[in-house]
């Protein structure tokens, strides 16, 4: 059956993984600062009748107003935005203490779970002093990713917030095992929460597609590379497609058969507007994308 | 013939990397490869040993002294390239000789063919997986990744292993797996793995031997 969300994403939360951290990307995603504006839009609507809500943009993360660090791609809304909750998973806290340096106290994470084996004593003990909740998980088999957004589920849960979506910086580079970790996270989220799971790094975006309803994915930001791709890295998916130069016509995509990668988006005359990309699955299926920090 | 080409491959190398309980094929123009050690280690881990036709020639003579201990279960080929008393000797020795005549394909996918017939006929596949990680150029990671589908995985040699479970996105997926502890000094035990569907197996390498 066919869910009728329509999500207009404006209110995020945030958590950083324990890799390499994008200043870009921190601030921001990070900031309450009225003048940066941002919007994560994936609207996800029924398959027979157009939406009324207008605000299909897609990915990216872009500061309006020019940072001191800089900008990265982004789409943005007239509201104000700044996640509503920030947490570091483990070591994540060592490259937010790094990479804020001389303004750390500007950027305190609400807290920061994990089993505390990458956490360096002396960030621990800065942000400890600085009253950051630390909370330790000791679960061997679960990831420290899947243990901080299983806290922040229940946190956005207890204070009642009203979230859109939750981004994830980090969790697609380094080590095989751990990006493959991080999509195996994408799949418990499915069951731990109704909200959408981003994960960004460099250059792609990953978020894995719910069966059983129609996606509808805005790609005309200015801000999307020039790739995108459909991996159906769990098991085979029954898969139809609208907006992409490849499309899938009720095909299954599974490895060792179909995988869609280095797709692109379909072509569209000189100044139009590109389609959105539509997406139905019978399974969870990965979308993952290209996207640029400069605005074209 | 993989399997051949790895041995010649890390010919040059002072450790071999895995220890694969799988097949083995000599071929002809390979053998310059091979150093006896290694063709000794290899058929000691091989399950079936096979030469295409000439081959035959050149594990006679590399196998000098000692040809009773690397008998081939069979030799197959057009028999234009092994010698008179090569073929008499292990014919003797009661190793099976296949005539192959069929000139579309070359003596080595006529061997294959026989291989794999044989591989069904004993029932020998079981895919039993054996990775030797005791190079000291392991990293201290490793995984079993289900890309793809579910696979029925059975484990030994890992910190957490798999006893027949389905590994499936969403439900358990190995990652940051380790090697199971050994007493200082000891060796790493190989790690074994069966599957019932392809399992992509993932580990960390450091670049300088520890």
């Amino acid at each position: 059956s066919l869910l009728h969300i329509v999500i207009p994403l404006d209110k995020i939360c945030l958590i950083i993984l324990n890799q390499p951290l994008e200043k870009d990307s921190l601030h921001t995603l990070w900031s309450k600062d009225l003048r940066a504006g941002y919007q994560v839009s994936i609207l996800n609507c029924p398959a027979d009748g157009p939406s009324e809500v207008d605000d299909l943009r897609l990915v990216g993360f872009q500061n309006i107003h020019t940072w001191p660090f800089g900008q990265l791609a982004v789409v943005w809304t007239q509201q104000s935005c700044g996640a509503l909750l920030r947490a570091c998973a483990d070591g994540a806290a060592n490259h937010l203490y790094d990479i804020t340096a001389g303004q750390q106290d500007s950027f305190l994470p609400d807290y920061i779970s994990g089993d505390f084996d990458s956490i360096t004593a002396e960030v621990k003990a800065f942000y400890t002093e600085k009253k950051c909740r630390l909370i330790e998980t000791a679960d061997q088999e679960l990831t420290d990713f899947t243990k901080c957004l299983a806290i922040m589920v229940e946190e956005i849960k207890r204070q009642q917030l009203q979230v859109d979506t939750i981004v994830t910086l980090g969790g697609l580079a380094g080590r095989f095992d751990q990006t493959m970790a991080s999509v195996e996270t994408l799949y418990h989220a499915l069951n731990m929460t109704e909200l959408p799971l981003v994960v960004l790094q460099g250059c792609s975006l990953a978020y894995l597609l719910r069966p059983d309803m129609r996606h509808r994915l805005g790609v005309n930001t200015g801000l999307e590379g020039e790739w995108c791709s459909l991996i159906p890295i769990g098991g085979p998916c029954k898969t139809h497609t609208t907006g992409l130069k490849w499309n899938l016509d009720n095909q299954v995509l599974q490895f060792g058969k179909l995988v869609s990668t280095s797709n692109t988006y379909e072509p569209v005359a000189q100044g139009d507007q590109r389609k959105p990309v539509t997406v139905t699955t019978d399974q969870p299926l990965l979308w993952s994308m290209g996207i640029c920090r400069d605005r074209k | 013939m993989l399997h051949a080409l790895c041995l010649g491959a890390i010919g040059n190398k002072s450790k071999k990397l895995f220890a694969h309980k799988t097949d083995i094929y000599i071929l002809a123009r390979f053998v310059h490869l091979f150093q006896l050690s290694k063709v000794s280690l290899s058929l000691s881990v091989a399950l079936l040993r096979a030469c295409a036709d000439g081959a035959a020639n050149h594990l006679y003579d590399i196998t000098a002294g000692q040809q009773d201990s690397f008998l081939p279960d069979y030799i197959s080929g057009d028999f234009d390239s092994i010698t008179a008393e090569v073929k008499a000797f292990y014919t003797e020795k009661k190793c099976r000789l296949i005539e192959t005549a069929d000139q579309e394909l070359t003596d080595f996918t006529k061997c294959l063919a026989i291989m794999v017939e044989e591989i069904k006929r004993q029932q020998l596949q079981d895919m039993r997986h054996r990775l030797g990680v005791n190079t000291g150029l392991e990293g201290e990671w490793c995984s079993l990744i289900p890309i793809g589908g579910p696979c029925k995985t059975h484990t030994t040699g890992l910190k957490w292993n798999l006893d027949n479970q389905v590994l499936q996105f969403g439900k358990l997926v190995s990652t940051s797996n380790t090697y199971e502890p050994v007493a200082q000094g000891d060796q790493r035990k190989p790690v074994t793995v069966t599957t019932d569907q392809p399992l992509l197996w993932s580990m960390g390498i450091c670049r300088d031997r520890k």
